[in-house]
């Protein structure tokens, strides 16, 4: 049984922060301030071979990527 | 001389496993009724090894209820209510945001999710604006990922607003 996002190139933990989020948002006021908090991530990361450090990229962009990839891959 | 020490042995085992069943099934039967529940989220404990008569959750495979010795399995929870029945009938529901629930030997059930609050802590506008929103995305022209996001998205959605009625 494959799911839909999967096919798309999402990965579970993908999935699983889109339904965080929304039920974040699905809060009343208050709460909702203080989830929201929860969701931002700032990340960076950065390739390293050789001993040579890579070009710095943030870890959201770089995931967003690497699903169009994979979905156009066919995904697996 | 081995057969001996058995039969010595027996004899003083027997007596022993005759005397202690009829005072331990009564306190046995008394303790496994419940249920051990842990439900956690990353930033939360809701419920650690607190004891439950029932618990339902929403596996992706179907809506399940687990009872005191339960066979052991894992379970990939949908976005759904969970529902814990106490002793003495009151029930408390937690809507999760998708997770995974663990049944381990001996009672115990471990769930592990996200997101999770009580239904009341919800708003049914705010349910229904993201709603709108969601399917915007879904049937405009935008990339395969970000209508896959919003599928999901309207699959959250609908669960909660089916629970919130």
């Amino acid at each position: 049984m494959t799911f839909a996002w999967k096919a798309a190139g999402l990965t579970y933990n993908r999935y699983l922060a889109v339904a965080a989020r929304v039920v974040r948002r699905s809060l009343k006021e208050e709460k909702r301030i203080v989830a929201e908090r929860r969701g931002q991530q700032e990340l960076r990361f950065a390739k390293w071979s050789n001993g040579k450090q890579g070009e710095i990229q943030n870890l959201a962009a770089a995931n967003a990527q690497a699903a169009v990839e994979s979905a156009a891959t066919g995904g697996h | 001389m081995n057969s001996l020490r058995i039969a010595r042995a027996a004899l003083r085992a027997r007596p022993a496993a005759l005397r202690a069943p009829l005072q331990r099934r009564a306190y046995a039967e008394a303790v496994s009724d419940k249920i051990k529940l842990s439900l956690s989220l990353p930033h939360q404990s809701i419920y650690k090894s607190h004891d439950a008569v029932q618990v339902n959750i929403p596996a992706e495979s179907g809506e399940m209820g687990v009872l005191a010795n339960h066979v052991p399995s894992i379970e990939q929870l949908k976005p759904g209510v969970v529902e814990i029945i106490e002793e003495g009938g009151s029930s408390k529901r937690f809507f999760l945001s998708g997770g995974f629930a663990v049944v381990q030997p001996k009672s115990a059930l471990s769930i592990n999710a996200v997101e999770g609050y009580p239904l009341d802590d919800f708003s049914p506008d705010a349910v229904r604006a993201q709603i709108a929103e969601a399917q915007k995305v879904v049937n405009g022209g935008g990339s395969e990922q970000d209508i896959a996001e919003a599928k999901i998205e309207l699959e959250v959605l609908e669960s909660l607003q089916a629970h919130l009625k």
